[in-house]
């Protein structure tokens, strides 16, 4: 317990993917770093994330920076001992005339970048994927580098490094204020005293948009619901351990195996929206659960059962629910914003925040020691909306946001 | 056949709950409610007896409470029962009036086999279905794990300490669900749709000449001691010496 006055480095608002990859490389460049927590380390969407890991994204630059990742990743499990990375492979499905012209696009642009992805031919599809219906696919892609990480794995591995180098883990220590002097962040006010730090890191997740008010700054996130289903593992419906995931924008789906059962997730048109400050002061995401008659729950099974026909209401199944973090743009906010100098942002990974973590940790850590990093920041700049009409009021905000995610699996990618 | 499904409405308690402050309940603000947990297997139960029968089955779910009960009976109507009746009071009702409320209902209805939860875990009770069956004397089955329609009756697999008991009984019957009998489904997109156009019946409590009988009344609520935090020990020695001379457990 602190007494009076503690002084470090950093602190790190938030335990999450985000706040303990930046402060793991923080510690290992040297400086002191606290990270604080409202309830328990990786507690919050970490605890529910299901850690897909398709590198090939819209830009040749945020695909390097996935790929990156699995360098980073791959040396925590060596330092560990502990798998994180089940490399799959993963498949991208079309069925129709437009899915199969953005697989011709995404191998294209995948080769272009030395990217591993090619053509898969439908029966091998099959082969691949006997528990998945191909009939009527015309198209699909395979990159066999890809997978998922798996977050409670991540999270024990950023800790245990975070540890060895000196990083202190303050969990059920909820900020109440951030403390700014002069235009800069200076510390937090805590239930359990004051802490100072030149430097504060904003990896709040859903809550972040709520710590930046603290700092009377605008950070344009929304907190949107998420489902995926996990099926029980089935003698007639076998999932191999190393099946590679499926991504199948057009029915908004996507799966990859979890003990022995499959893992099928959805980015739906329609989600639920939530406002972070009208939930309970305690409010555990891991205890959220879907109702019965949830619509949310039943688009799911529904959109599932279209790829997987012997998934439907009356599987012996879990259903997780959580809360993402959408930003207007679907791309992170990662930096800080001109009138509050020494607080940095993290968050708003719209739905990816497992997969970039471990990368935007190295970032985070080159833009808060040497004030810029090899990366292309272009998309990911916190102040990429700052004072811009439209994305100041928190009702346009969640509307954008809420758009992106709606069309986040409609959208054709690189357009 | 007619089976007539009792459920409840309690608050989900996988959330944190919290006494109020005057000790007569828990603070419900924030709280979510769900069907009790224990019912929506005996619902589910239900379901499949129907899908599995070739004769006409018709599943009624019924509620005990205020008009916020419609949520919960919705959600019964969307996993597929076929009718929802709530009888609509805003009294409390503890095991035993339950039991009666549920009586003169089945009388109303004439089910050949009431299904419900061993026990609600906002009360874990554990009492309104064995009520229930004394009141209406007919046979009972608690805690059941697996239900198979017999020629004449039904055989009813019972968890008990002592491991599987076996039962068979003539209807129409009692029977009580464990956690074991199945899993309850989700609803599907078309049940949820349909649902929203039956209507949930009613029926006023005092419309039934129900005298109350109040045998339980809860005087106060209070919230389990905090556990404290637990301490690592260096060795099996110390840890020994703990049990033994702090904890005097050995």
């Amino acid at each position: 317990m602190p007494t009076a006055i503690d002084t470090t480095d950093v602190i790190v608002i938030g335990g999450g993917v985000a706040g303990l990859s930046t402060a793991m490389q923080l510690g290992m460049r040297g400086s002191s770093v606290i990270v604080l927590d409202r309830a328990q380390l990786g507690s919050g969407s970490t605890g529910r994330a299901a850690g897909l890991l398709g590198q090939l994204r819209g830009t040749a630059a945020a695909t390097k920076m996935l790929m990156d990742g699995v360098e980073v990743v791959k040396d925590l499990e060596n330092r560990t001992g502990t798998e994180i990375y089940v490399q799959t492979g993963s498949l991208r499905v079309a069925e129709t005339p437009e899915r199969a012209q953005e697989i011709v696009d995404l191998v294209e642009m995948g080769r272009a970048i030395g990217f591993d992805i090619d053509h898969l031919p439908i029966d091998k599809v099959a082969e691949k994927l006997p528990y998945m219906k191909t009939d009527d696919l015309i198209d699909a892609c395979y990159c066999p580098t890809d997978g998922h990480l798996q977050p409670a794995e991540l999270v024990s591995a950023y800790i245990k490094v975070g540890k060895s180098h000196g990083v202190q883990y303050r969990p059920n220590c909820p900020v109440e204020r951030v403390l700014i002097a002069g235009g800069r962040a200076v510390g937090v006010k805590t239930a359990d005293g004051d802490l100072h730090a030149a430097t504060i890191v904003n990896a709040a997740g859903p809550w972040s948009y709520l710590v930046a008010e603290l700092a009377e700054t605008t950070l344009p996130t929304a907190a949107l619901g998420h489902y995926y289903l996990t099926t029980r593992p089935d003698d007639a419906h076998p999932v191999d351990r190393f099946s590679p995931a499926v991504r199948d924008r057009h029915h908004r789906i996507y799966t990859r195996p979890e003990s022995g059962g499959l893992l099928v997730g959805i980015y739906g048109a329609e989600t639920i929206e939530y406002d972070m400050e009208k939930l309970p002061a305690d409010f555990d995401m891991s205890a959220m659960k879907a109702r019965f008659d949830d619509i949310q729950v039943a688009t799911l099974i529904h959109a599932a059962q279209q790829r997987f026909p012997w998934i439907n209401e009356r599987t012996s199944m879990t259903i997780t629910t959580g809360i993402m973090t959408f930003t207007p743009d679907g791309k992170p906010f990662c930096g800080t914003m001109p009138h509050v100098e020494g607080l940095f942002h993290c968050s708003g990974f719209s739905g990816h925040g497992i997969v970039q973590s471990p990368t935007i940790g190295v970032i985070m850590a080159d833009l808060i020691l040497e004030g810029g990093t090899q990366y292309d920041l272009k998309t990911i700049e916190a102040d990429r909306y700052f004072d811009i009409p439209g994305f100041q009021e928190r009702a346009a905000i969640k509307s954008k946001c809420y758009q992106m995610h709606a069309s986040y699996y409609g959208r054709v990618e690189g357009k | 056949m007619r089976i007539l499904v009792p459920t409840k409405r309690v608050p989900d308690t996988d959330q944190k709950i919290r006494v109020r402050a005057d000790s007569c309940g828990i603070e419900d603000e924030h709280l979510p409610f769900v069907i009790n947990p224990f019912d929506a297997i005996a619902l589910e139960e239900a379901l499949r007896i129907r899908e599995q029968s070739s004769d006409n089955v018709e599943v009624l779910a019924v509620g005990i409470g205020s008009t916020e009960y419609e949520r919960e009976l919705r959600t019964a109507l969307a996993m597929g029962a076929d009718r929802a009746l709530l009888v609509e009071s805003s009294e409390q009702f503890d095991p035993w009036n339950v039991a009666r409320v549920l009586q003169v209902i089945v009388r109303r209805e004439q089910p050949e086999l009431v299904l419900m939860g061993k026990q609600a875990v906002d009360d874990d009770s554990n009492q309104a279905g064995q009520f229930l069956a004394a009141l209406l004397d007919w046979p009972q089955a608690t805690f059941a794990s697996k239900i198979e329609f017999t020629g004449n009756g039904i055989r009813v697999c019972r968890e008990t300490d002592a491991g599987i008991e076996v039962v068979s009984m003539s209807l129409p019957a009692v029977v009580t669900t464990d956690l074991r009998l199945n899993e309850p489904r989700y609803a599907s997109l078309p049940s949820i749709l349909k649902s929203k156009k039956k209507p949930i019946e009613r029926v006023a409590f005092d419309e039934l000449n129900i005298e109350l009988e109040p045998r339980v009344t809860v005087l106060s609520m209070e919230a389990p001691p905090a556990r404290s935090a637990g301490v690592r020990v260096a060795d099996v020695d110390e840890l020994l010496s703990r049990l033994r001379d702090e904890a005097k457990v050995i």
